[in-house]
């Protein structure tokens, strides 16, 4: 079983913001809500670096610790989701995560009154049931990183990533000197 | 299986809710095909759905011309989601947001739906009969009363191949050179610099190519946010150890991945890359071997050159001496290095030279022809390369052949089928035929003023595919939509053409298909072809151009001679026979869905397939590609390869020998290669291989090893422009009334610079400073492409970028009084606009910045009541070419939007 994670290669990012479409339109994810966005530090500075910001499917998720009603859960893949069902709205996943990822839907916008939402790894799309009412469960592939216009932002099985990632700054380093970012 | 099933049952339900009133249960055309993994992709291809359920159809991205690839998911005709085209060469599945958000655009309810009419001060829906006769009935009445010169045909470059080939064909046969569209504020002076230099006026290399270059000049090209999958390749090439120098008056987000960044004043290229040049040439960096075999003029070149020291430029262009000396060596002891510009180059009053002073640069160093060495021209549209290669322009024919050229009208007339008196005919005059029409950027002059090079004023406009707010001087644009006696708009969205105008009547209204409901080919920056094939069928009552321009030509009474059996009948009965001068011969449409089929097997290293049915070939077919046996020509002027496997060699455009000039100078000297110099090849009978139509002179070219276009050198001084070698000239809005005196631009122009007289000495105002301190320039956002019109009629782009702004440095910003998202008005000698305040240091205290995407408020007054029902865009904002400069190129009449002068301040209540 794999253990699904994103790595994200800050050199890279140029705040294209294709990740946030492509989420968006993968997703059909209404107006408002934000499952990924790409946060700029020192805009415009030298220092300029760009973050996209998923949720980040934590190891220990705090979320899940939050949630009163135990909607959060972590799946075997390392996937972190939410039961829209059991959710109240409370807010406190929110409150608990260290990347502001769960997202709530202002009142009324398509029926799903305050029903926290976030990053599935595309998973599950923001309506989580077809039309009989039947869970959505796609397969664990991100737009977001496939899509990305500088494949800055890897996502996948941790061990695959971070080789892809020892690849690209190994050019950058004097040999023997990959650090280990697992 | 069940899962897949399950999500597309929820997206197809939730897209039909949408689209109830689509009608878009249309019957699905087109290729389905799948990709394989790419080894960059780290997941599994695109995942199979049983037949009858979702089809992947490639398709290619309408936003820049990068030209990425992605796959339309479409279930039972709708076009229901995209996937990434994962190897694709050019772009391996990567997107920006524009590229990931087609669907939306294309599925966008703001749409235009049906034909309209504005009469009586009301928005009519109309028959596509009525419509039709109606234009056309209007054309005839024009041409009866004014001549054919007074209609104005703008068409696109966001059209097919094909159909920007018969938008010129069009205009042809209408009688008017008055054709023009965006490659004229776009790349114009691409063409107008690099021609001269060495014979042809495209990207010398792809994108991909910059992987190997040892250092990335970007100077006036900010890649990240206008051509973002570009910088893949950059990026990759920086992790391989390329230094990244930016030359930009802002601290982009691509100076934010340099290792250095030079912060010139606007309009000041030409000092910066001289003093660059001197310092080379002071301590002997040149390639001397290069210089001698292959360019002529270097000494007239150092001649200039040599008074352009550091301390000069440092005056001119800000940029500290030291730093000049820096990159000079960063350049030399990081060869090759590739140079790479967009309108931060070429929208200037010296746009043209700007681009020659980078391609001598190169000359200089002997990169240019070497792989990880191109002059890389980033272009704007999606096809912006193919509807320029195509000549949709006031001076060209189909392959850069001049209007003014009686043997290039023979040989069109020839392939069209007509005789050379009876298209005499059709133009008002023969004088007028070959004559140079108006251009994009100046078309609204000819409504509004009388001293034109032609009988009478524009009386009609058809705007056809172009938001015309990314033009400038948008207040006499709007008085002359306002005079002319009707507005034709064909395009997917009403846009602003049919709004801004103040008027109640004669504007009609033609909803045009998006890309992604036709074929046909595009073409990338780097010349390479794609195949891009129909994602659906037309929405609502939307048509193709295609289609469009049958039913006026047939309307017109031409319609004979635009009568294809199929879209790749365009091309290869007529483009492939007569665009010849670039070697468009061997790029037939088979061969080019052989390659998006086969994407896979090609190597995105550089672009050539290895194994499979295209192997050897290189993607796409970058021309020149001479027969149906050439790989194409990945990077031009190589000559380390031989022509067969896509070598090449500088085109001899000048002859054998140095032409008798106003100088009096190098008269004879040769202008071919030292070694296996060879004239441009011609056919037995003496017709040159680019109007020889029996393809005999090719034929004898590539017998002897040699490209049709010679082996000839490339030129530093370019005896027949005004300018041989470039010179700083100050731009026409200038803060520095001292250097005006020194560096003035150019005297005025009368009425034969395309038909208009244009300003350009008187227009130079020393005392403009005094009023409007601050220096203005423009640019893109990401988010966005062009006038907008497609791009802020989605709604994930317009939420994700919302605004328009204008960039203030905080210092400026402290000392007018103003703060973060106030109101401001940015006002110039042109008019003023209201746009919001973005504080950051991206732009220093003197310089303020404003995106071009804008439009929908106009001074302040939003007009957003004036678009028809139902359609417009999403978000609005006030125009920047309200604002910016009036300064033109003085050989290809570009636009000056990067640089001018204006004041800012708070708005009431902002
Ligand atoms: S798509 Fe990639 S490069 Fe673009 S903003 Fe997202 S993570 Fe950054
Ligand atoms: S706009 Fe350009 S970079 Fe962005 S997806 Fe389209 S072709 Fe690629």
């Amino acid at each position: 079983m794999p253990t699904n994670k994103f790595l994200v290669d800050t050199s890279r990012c140029i705040r294209c913001t294709g990740c946030e479409a492509a989420c968006k339109q993968f997703n059909e994810v209404p107006q408002g809500i934000r499952r990924l966005r790409v946060v700029t530090i020192n805009e415009g500075k030298p220092g300029e670096t760009n973050v996209p910001m998923p949720c980040m499917h934590c190891t220990k998720p705090p979320c899940l610790s939050a949630c009163p009603v135990t909607a959060i859960y972590k799946r075997d893949d390392g996937v972190v989701l939410v039961n829209k069902d059991k959710c109240i709205g409370c807010g406190y996943c929110l409150y608990a995560c260290p990347f502001g990822a769960p997202q709530f839907p202002d009142t009324g916008l398509f029926g799903s009154k305050g029903k926290m939402d976030k990053c599935t790894f595309c998973i599950e799309p923001f309506n989580q049931k077809d039309e009989d009412g039947n869970l959505i469960q796609r397969e664990a592939k991100p737009r977001c990183s496939v899509f990305c216009g500088t494949k800055a932002l890897l996502a996948g099985d941790i061990g695959a990533i971070t080789e892809e990632y020892k690849k690209r700054i190994a050019g950058k380093l004097p040999s023997g000197a990959v650090p280990d970012v697992a | 299986m069940n899962r897949v099933k399950n999500s597309l049952k929820t997206t197809r339900r939730s897209f039909l809710k949408g689209a109830v009133t689509l009608g878009a249960a249309a019957a699905l055309g087109g290729y389905a095909g799948l990709t394989r993994n790419s080894p960059l992709n780290l997941f599994e291809a695109a995942s199979a759905a049983p037949a009858g359920e979702e089809k992947l159809i490639k398709t290619i991205c309408p936003h820049c011309s990068v030209g990425c690839g992605t796959l339309g998911r479409v279930v039972d005709g709708v076009f229901v989601g995209q996937e990434a085209w994962a190897d694709n060469p050019l772009n391996l599945g990567g997107m920006c947001s524009k590229g990931a958000s087609i669907r939306d655009i294309v599925v966008s309810e703001k749409r235009l739906k049906y034909p309209m009419e504005k009469s009586g001060g009301v928005w009519k829906r109309i028959t596509w009969d009525e419509a039709i006769n109606k234009i056309a009935g209007k054309m005839n009445e024009i041409r009866e009363k004014y001549g054919p010169d007074s209609v104005m045909l703008l068409g696109s470059a966001k059209t097919t191949l094909h159909e920007s080939y018969l938008q010129r064909k069009f205009a042809a046969f209408w009688g008017s050179n008055n054709v023009d569209h965006q490659a004229r504020i776009c790349h114009s002076t691409t063409v107008g610099g690099l021609i001269p230099t060495w014979g042809h006026g495209a990207q010398t290399d792809n994108y991909n190519d910059l992987r190997h270059s040892k250092c990335l000049f970007f100077i006036g090209s900010n890649a990240a946010e206008a051509h973002p999958v570009a910088m893949q390749h950059a990026l990759i090439a920086k992790e391989r150890g390329a230094k990244i120098v930016v030359a930009d008056p802002r601290f982009t987000r691509t100076a934010s991945k340099a290792d250095l960044h030079l912060r010139l004043r606007p309009g000041t290229d030409i000092p910066l890359i001289l003093a660059i040049c001197n310092v080379i040439v002071n301590n002997k960096w040149h390639d001397t071997a290069f210089i001698e075999a292959r360019t002529h003029g270097f000494d007239e070149f150092w001649d200039v050159c040599k008074d352009y020291t550091p301390e000069l430029a440092e005056d001119i262009t800000g940029v500290p001496a030291d730093k000049i000396k820096e990159v000079a060596r960063i350049f030399k002891e990081n060869g090759p290095m590739a140079i790479i510009w967009s309108m931060g180059g070429t929208q200037h009053s010296v746009g043209s030279q700007n681009i020659r002073s980078y391609a001598i640069l190169q000359l200089l160093l002997g990169y240019v022809g070497k792989s990880g060495g191109g002059c890389a021209a980033l272009r704007g549209h999606d096809n912006v390369q193919g509807t320029t290669d195509m000549g949709c322009l006031s001076h060209y024919l189909p392959g850069y052949q001049s209007v003014s050229s009686e043997p290039a009208w023979k040989m069109w007339c020839n392939i069209w089928g007509i005789g050379y008196d009876d298209m005499v005919k059709r133009f008002a005059s023969k004088d007028l035929m070959l004559r140079n029409g108006m251009t994009d950027s100046r078309w609204y002059e000819g409504a509004i003023r009388d001293d034109i090079n032609q009988p009478n004023r524009i009386k009609m406009v058809i705007v056809w595919g172009h938001s015309l707010n990314s033009i400038t001087q948008m207040k006499k644009e709007k008085k002359a939509l306002e005079e002319v006696e009707m507005i034709v708009n064909i395009d997917p969205r009403a846009t602003m053409t049919s709004s801004l105008p103040e008027r109640n009547d004669g504007i009609i209204i033609l909803p045009a298909a998006t890309v992604m409901e036709k074929e046909g080919m595009v073409v990338t920056s780097g010349r390479s072809a794609q195949w891009r094939y129909k994602v659906i069928d037309p929405l609502f009552e939307s048509k193709s151009d295609l289609e469009i321009l049958k039913l006026l030509a047939d309307k017109l009474g031409f319609g004979q001679y635009f009568t294809y059996s199929s879209v790749d009948d365009i091309y290869t009965k007529e483009i492939c026979k007569g665009v010849r001068s670039i070697g468009m011969m061997g790029r037939t449409p088979d061969r080019i869905r052989k390659h998006m089929e086969n994407s896979s097997t090609f190597d995105p290293e550089n672009i050539m397939a290895r194994g499979g049915p295209c192997d050897g070939e290189y993607y796409g077919l970058p021309w020149p590609c001479w027969d149906e046996k050439h790989p194409g020509t990945p990077l031009l002027w190589d000559d380390s390869k031989p022509v067969s496997k896509g070598g090449h060699d500088f085109r001899a455009l000048w002859g054998d020998k140095v032409a008798d000039n106003k100088y009096k100078l190098h008269v004879g000297e040769s202008m071919l290669k030292a070694e296996g110099g060879k004239k441009m090849y011609s056919n037995a009978a003496g017709v040159n291989y680019a109007l020889d139509t029996t393809g005999e002179a090719v034929q004898l070219a590539l017998a002897a090893g040699d490209p049709p276009t010679g082996r000839g050198r490339a030129r530093f001084w370019a005896w027949d422009l005004t300018d041989p070698v470039p010179i700083h000239r100050e731009p026409i809005e200038s803060p520095r009334p001292d250097l005006i005196a020194k560096y003035p631009t150019y005297a005025d122009k009368d009425k034969t610079y395309y038909r208009v007289p244009c300003e350009f000495k008187t227009a130079q105002n020393p005392e403009l400073v005094k009023k409007f301190p601050i220096i203005l320039t423009t640019g893109r956002q990401v988010e966005h492409m062009g006038g907008g019109a497609q791009t802020r009629g989605s709604k994930i782009l317009a939420e994700i970028q919302p605004d328009m702004y204008v960039e203030i440095n905080p210092t400026l910003a402290g000392n007018i009084g103003v703060k973060e998202g106030e109101m401001v008005w940015v006002e110039s000698n042109q008019g003023k606009v209201l746009v919001k305040a973005k504080i950051t240091e991206r732009v220093n205290e003197k310089t303020v910045f404003m995106p071009y995407h804008w439009a929908g408020v106009f001074e302040g007054a939003s007009y957003e009541d004036r678009y028809p029902e139902g359609t417009g865009e999403y978000v609005y904002g006030d125009s920047c070419n309200i604002v910016t400069a009036p300064g033109y190129d003085e050989i290809t009449a570009m636009q000056e939007t990067k640089v001018g002068l204006c004041n800012v301040y708070k708005a009431q209540g902002g």
